[in-house]
């Protein structure tokens, strides 16, 4: 069933921050003028402390929710638990965006915890659609499906990824979350063209980007990027960004670090940054309806 | 070779991911100039790190007791045979306890499990849900007949961890801002430990062996007069009238069901 009727939200604007737990003290205290954070869902699902400074956090700033444990692509049934789970905390913390990730995590009752690629396939997009109807459905809004970072492509992958994601927005109404350091991880793992990528995903349906920093490894002889999100954003990074403001609009950007978490600072300075290209390239019209 | 459905393809790359050989995944996987087992091997590492990753979170003493890198590899045993069941790693690693109790390697450190045990006591804690706690007035309406055939709901960040060896101390003796560490004097005897949290911050005590008998029993959801004999045979002088005013005043109990006879050791019968 297509979901299109959830339609489109009034999402943040500007640039936020991905929200880790040692930097929430200090946001508490010293209330940075950011214009929204986000947080992964799965650490708020219990009782105590996180719940409870999520709250808090969240009479100051909205909030977007960015899954990483439904595992919209596994081959089978969702799991319903979690998904009710994270409507109880949609309906508690009222989040600005809602996002999760074309990727799974979950065979055969397994939890891998990690965004592991999918073939591109119809059988794929009707998999992964059907995942978004229902997680649309019980949430009662729509969300956002990332790009993911690919280490590896398999042999029966016929679709290319931009198509697919268009396809999954004809089909179930969901948005685009545009990551743009996982296009130039995975462009340079996979050998494909970062920009044509951008190019061609459906332009009015990205609302929100991502950016991070990647790191340069060796395996094999063989130079690999790796999705790391443990520095400081990346120049060429930087300059798809720049194509992919030109091409979405100002789009709620967002600043994630996760490995050796720098000073909050260097964080604010980062999405200083993005502000300022979004300001340069799009215009004052954009900023003028900053939080 | 014939293309797999998603379903056998993912089966494929989650015994990869779980380290097993023989998997027919890097024959799903083009190479584009690298070895497609190398590709898995990436995301495999990450799988492992995550996990490792949550475990030390979770279970910091006993990393630091058995070092960083026996930790790991303890960790990446756990995982195969034991992968996560949720998406929330703050709630995976509830059989880690007993799987180190079961590993070889750990043989030569019989605390280890149960300084385990009480990691896994405080990690729940934390992260329990919230809960308000029952108000002595609804058991004023219970008919002192009935009252030994009440039996309760604890508070869900409540644990009771007892141990032969003193592992509140070890625990003590290994928190990040102390020095020195290691085990102490193991001769120090055994301990009864409630855990529980308290204003926002999860937090051990020692209590009584018929105290911890009786709230044991009670959180087993056995009925109030087992777990009153449980107290008092070990020690005949308990007063039970104060021993569940004690409860109710420190908010452990949520929930009450009054039980038509005496069921079986761990089967709840419902009254209807």
């Amino acid at each position: 069933m297509a979901s299109r009727e959830f339609g489109e939200q009034p999402g943040p604007r500007g640039t936020g921050i991905g929200l880790r737990s040692p930097h929430v003290r200090e946001i508490l205290a010293s209330r940075p003028p950011l214009p929204w954070l986000e947080v992964h869902p799965e650490n708020y699902l219990g009782g105590g402390p996180a719940i409870a400074a999520l709250e808090r956090i969240r009479q100051e700033y909205p909030v977007s929710l960015h899954g990483v444990g439904l595992s919209l692509g596994t081959a089978g049934d969702l799991d319903r638990r979690h998904v009710y789970r994270l409507r109880e905390l949609v309906e508690r913390i009222e989040p600005c965006l809602v996002s999760e990730h074309l990727s799974w995590s979950i065979a055969a009752g397994a939890y891998l915890n990690h965004l592991l690629p999918l073939p591109y396939t119809e059988e794929t997009l009707e998999v992964f659609a059907a995942h978004v109807d229902l997680a649309q459905e019980v949430l009662g809004r729509q969300i956002l499906i990332e790009n993911p970072s690919s280490y590896l492509r398999f042999r029966h992958s016929p679709i290319p990824e931009s198509q697919f994601l268009a396809e999954l927005v004809a089909l179930t109404g969901c948005g685009l979350l545009c990551d743009v350091n996982n296009v130039v991880v995975t462009a340079f793992n996979l050998g494909l063209d970062a920009a044509a990528y951008i190019d061609a995903l459906p332009a009015a349906d990205v609302r929100e980007i991502h950016l991070a920093g990647h790191s340069q490894n060796e395996a094999d002889g063989h130079t690999v990027l790796i999705d790391d999100h443990g520095s400081p954003v990346a120049d060429p990074v930087w300059d798809l960004y720049r194509r992919a403001l030109r091409r979405f609009g100002p789009v709620p950007t967002l600043i994630e670090w996760d490995t050796h978490l720098p000073a909050l600072d260097v964080l604010l300075g980062e999405a200083d940054i993005a502000d300022q290209l979004a300001l340069t390239i799009c215009g004052n019209d954009a900023r003028a309806n900053a939080a | 070779m014939p293309v797999p459905t998603l379903r056998e393809l993912q089966a494929a790359i989650r015994d990869a991911m779980l380290g097993n050989s023989g998997t027919p995944a890097a024959a799903y996987i083009a190479g584009d100039g690298l070895d497609p087992e190398a590709r898995l091997q990436i995301y495999r590492h990450h799988v492992s790190n995550t996990i490792t990753a949550a475990l030390e979170t979770t279970f910091p003493v006993v990393c630091r007791l058995v070092d960083r890198r026996f930790f790991a590899y303890a960790a990446d045993n756990y995982l195969r045979r034991h992968p996560p069941i949720g998406p929330c790693l703050v709630e995976y690693g509830a059989t880690f306890p007993e799987f180190l109790a079961g590993f070889p390697p750990c043989r030569g450190h019989a605390y280890l499990p149960d300084v385990a045990r009480l990691e896994w006591a405080m990690n729940r804690a934390i992260h329990a849900d919230d809960h308000e706690p029952l108000e002595a007035a609804r058991l004023a309406a219970i008919p002192p007949d009935a009252v030994p055939r009440l039996s309760f709901r604890l508070h869900p960040s409540v644990s009771f961890v007892d141990s032969p060896w003193p592992i509140d101390r070890i625990w003590q003796a290994n928190q990040d801002d102390r020095d020195g560490g290691g085990v102490g004097d193991l001769a120090g005897g055994g301990v009864h430990l409630e855990v529980r949290r308290v204003g926002g911050e999860a937090t051990m005590r020692v209590v009584s062996k018929p105290r911890f008998a009786f709230r044991q029993a009670l959180h087993e959801g056995l009925p109030l007069d087992e777990a009153a004999s449980a107290a008092l045979s070990l020690d005949p002088s308990v007063d039970l009238t104060h021993e569940i005013h004690l409860l109710l005043e420190e908010g452990l109990l949520i929930e009450f069901t009054l039980y038509s006879g005496h069921p079986p050791r761990g089967v709840t019968v419902r009254r209807r």
